[in-house]
């Protein structure tokens, strides 16, 4: 019998990238239903990493919340402090003395340079280009020596304090570290320019998991990812905190690709202005304390409440901070970048293949401990709810 | 640019490895970084509020050992001392800024790795027994 007709068959593959995958650094379950190469569907789920921060924060004390909050993500960990203290300012009204607004942009652009050379060198282990990867990783040896000098700790600075910050910067200090950005910034020229014309990264990364501006509007992404696509969005600019506003080589970056490649080079590049600016700090640093006695801070805390926002080197990050006379916080909500970005930006794998996912999701900067909350899902019924505070509170830890 | 990149990977090649070969040569660490600390309790009055302020709750106030109870200054009353759990301590420092007379000693020591709990109660207690040997003298 002569065949007259074929029937095509569509068959969708469901392919899990996680909990735990080599591409991935941080639990995260990312299924994708593929046809073939082509992804057609993306689900994430979270949750894998959820350590109930904002609910510990609400029995911890003001002070020690700091060093909490600090510790939500260990790579952005002085924007975490920086945001809560200011948050914690507001309430006090207390006002910093500008040493130490200044001392706290230098802390906060360090970490964004290092953060920034650490997912650039994530993305070329990604790729495959692991020699890359080596060699950006021994390079930002320099900028963890550089957060060490300031704050006294490579990566967990604890920097921040209510009033100021925690030390203070000699001389000595200001020479090394003037030394080590100017070593650091030849690096970061070097690497980007080689992001801009390595063959390899160019195959991988450009024209992938494009995203319009329209697209970063609607599904509101934030930070690089926004900026790769022409959206030009910083906290820096548009709610200017700390010493932000005097520093006049502070200057927003954005490039219209919107495609990987675009998102890794506005990353580059604002490592580049993040080293001019932490020049500019060391070079003009106001006279003064900028260190606060921490025995004589206050103690009692008056009722009200705080929102503040800050430049993340993932993007926007916001706390909440709701005072009701005691000495602990009635409330602290904390929304991460990673939160949008990863979540909201799940649209960005449809249409690609399946050896681009690892590369449109590390050209996101996914950070999962920053961004997982409480949904309960009921099995049976597949339903989804959030959970209140006091429900949360009553069904206890065990459940 | 292939190149200039292979220049860089051969440049390696007679370039010293970056990585420290950590048990022969010793990690540079900066003076002031924070490391290991412990109270003097020549000069700790038994106040608490490290243990209060403490943000991973490893202080734990103990009494002090008969035998070592009258080296104490006599401002700490109830003779206890706060002993840091150094597996859970996040070095943040906060008990040394915190504290109203100064009592913590700061060193830039990071080799705490151990088979066993470490503790500062042994550094500690030695101040007091310093003292007491003094005295004694």
């Amino acid at each position: 019998m002569a065949r007259t007709k074929i029937v095509e068959v569509p068959m969708a593959l469901e392919i899990p990238v996680g909990p735990q995958h080599p591409a991935l650094h941080e639990p995260l379950l990312i299924k994708l239903y593929v046809e073939g190469e082509v992804v057609t569907k993306v689900e994430v789920n979270t949750g894998y990493n959820h350590r109930g921060i904002e609910k510990l924060c609400e029995r911890n004390n003001f002070y020690r919340n700091i060093f909490l909050c600090g510790r939500v993500c260990g790579i952005c960990n002085t924007v975490h402090a920086n945001c809560y203290v200011r948050a914690v300012e507001a309430i006090l009204d207390v006002d910093p003395p500008p040493r130490a607004k200044y001392l706290r942009v230098l802390a906060m652009e360090l970490e964004r340079v290092h953060s920034h050379m650490l997912i650039n060198a994530v993305m070329a282990e990604v790729l495959g280009y692991d020699t890359l990867f080596m060699t950006i990783m021994r390079d930002r040896e320099a900028v963890m020596k550089a957060k060490e000098i300031v704050t006294g700790a490579r990566v967990l600075a604890d920097y921040m304090m209510v009033g100021g910050v925690r030390r203070d910067i000699d001389e000595v200090k200001k020479d090394r570290l003037l030394k080590l950005l100017d070593k650091i910034e030849e690096r970061v020229r070097y690497y980007r320019k080689v992001f801009e014309d390595d063959p390899t990264i160019f195959k991988r990364l450009v024209d992938v998991g494009r995203l319009s501006p329209a697209d970063i509007v609607s599904h509101s992404l934030v930070g690089p990812v926004a900026r790769g696509s022409d959206v030009g969005t910083d906290v820096r600019f548009e709610d200017p905190h700390e010493a932000y506003p005097e520093i006049p080589v502070m200057k927003l970056i954005k490039r219209d690709e919107g495609d990987s490649w675009a998102r890794m080079m506005v990353r580059w590049d604002e490592a580049l202005v993040s080293i001019e600016a932490s020049r500019y700090v060391l070079q003009h640093l106001p006279q003064g304390n900028a260190v606060p006695d921490e025995r004589k801070l206050p103690r009692r805390f008056p009722p009200g409440e705080a929102f503040t926002r800050a430049e993340a080197p993932r993007g926007e990050l916001t706390y909440y901070v709701l005072s009701d006379g005691k000495p602990t916080p009635y409330r602290v909500k904390i929304r991460t970048p990673s939160f949008n970005n990863i979540i909201n930006g799940a649209f960005a794998f449809v249409g690609a293949c399946i050896a681009d996912v690892p590369a449109i999701l590390v050209s996101f900067d996914p950070c999962i401990s920053c961004m997982e909350r409480v949904v309960v899902v009921d099995p049976e019924t597949g339903s989804k709810r959030k959970l209140s505070l006091r429900e949360l509170a009553t069904r206890g830890v065990s459940r | 640019m292939v190149h200039s990149f292979l220049r860089e990977v051969l440049r390696n090649l007679i370039r010293r490895p970056a990585t420290i070969e950590y048990p022969k040569k010793e990690t540079p660490v900066e003076p002031d970084f924070r490391g290991r600390h412990y109270p003097d309790l020549t000069k700790c009055i038994g106040c608490s509020l490290c243990a209060l302020e403490c943000p991973s709750n490893v202080i734990t106030m103990k009494p002090i050992p008969k035998e070592l109870a009258d080296a104490a200054p006599p401002a700490n009353r109830r003779r206890i001392y706060p002993s840091i759990r150094y597996f859970g301590c996040i070095f943040c420092y906060r008990c040394v800024t915190v504290c109203p007379v100064r009592a913590y000693v700061v060193s830039n020591e990071y080799r705490l790795a151990s088979d066993k709990p470490l503790f500062s109660d042994e550094l500690s207690l030695s101040t007091l027994r310093r003292r007491k040997g003094v005295g004694a003298q």
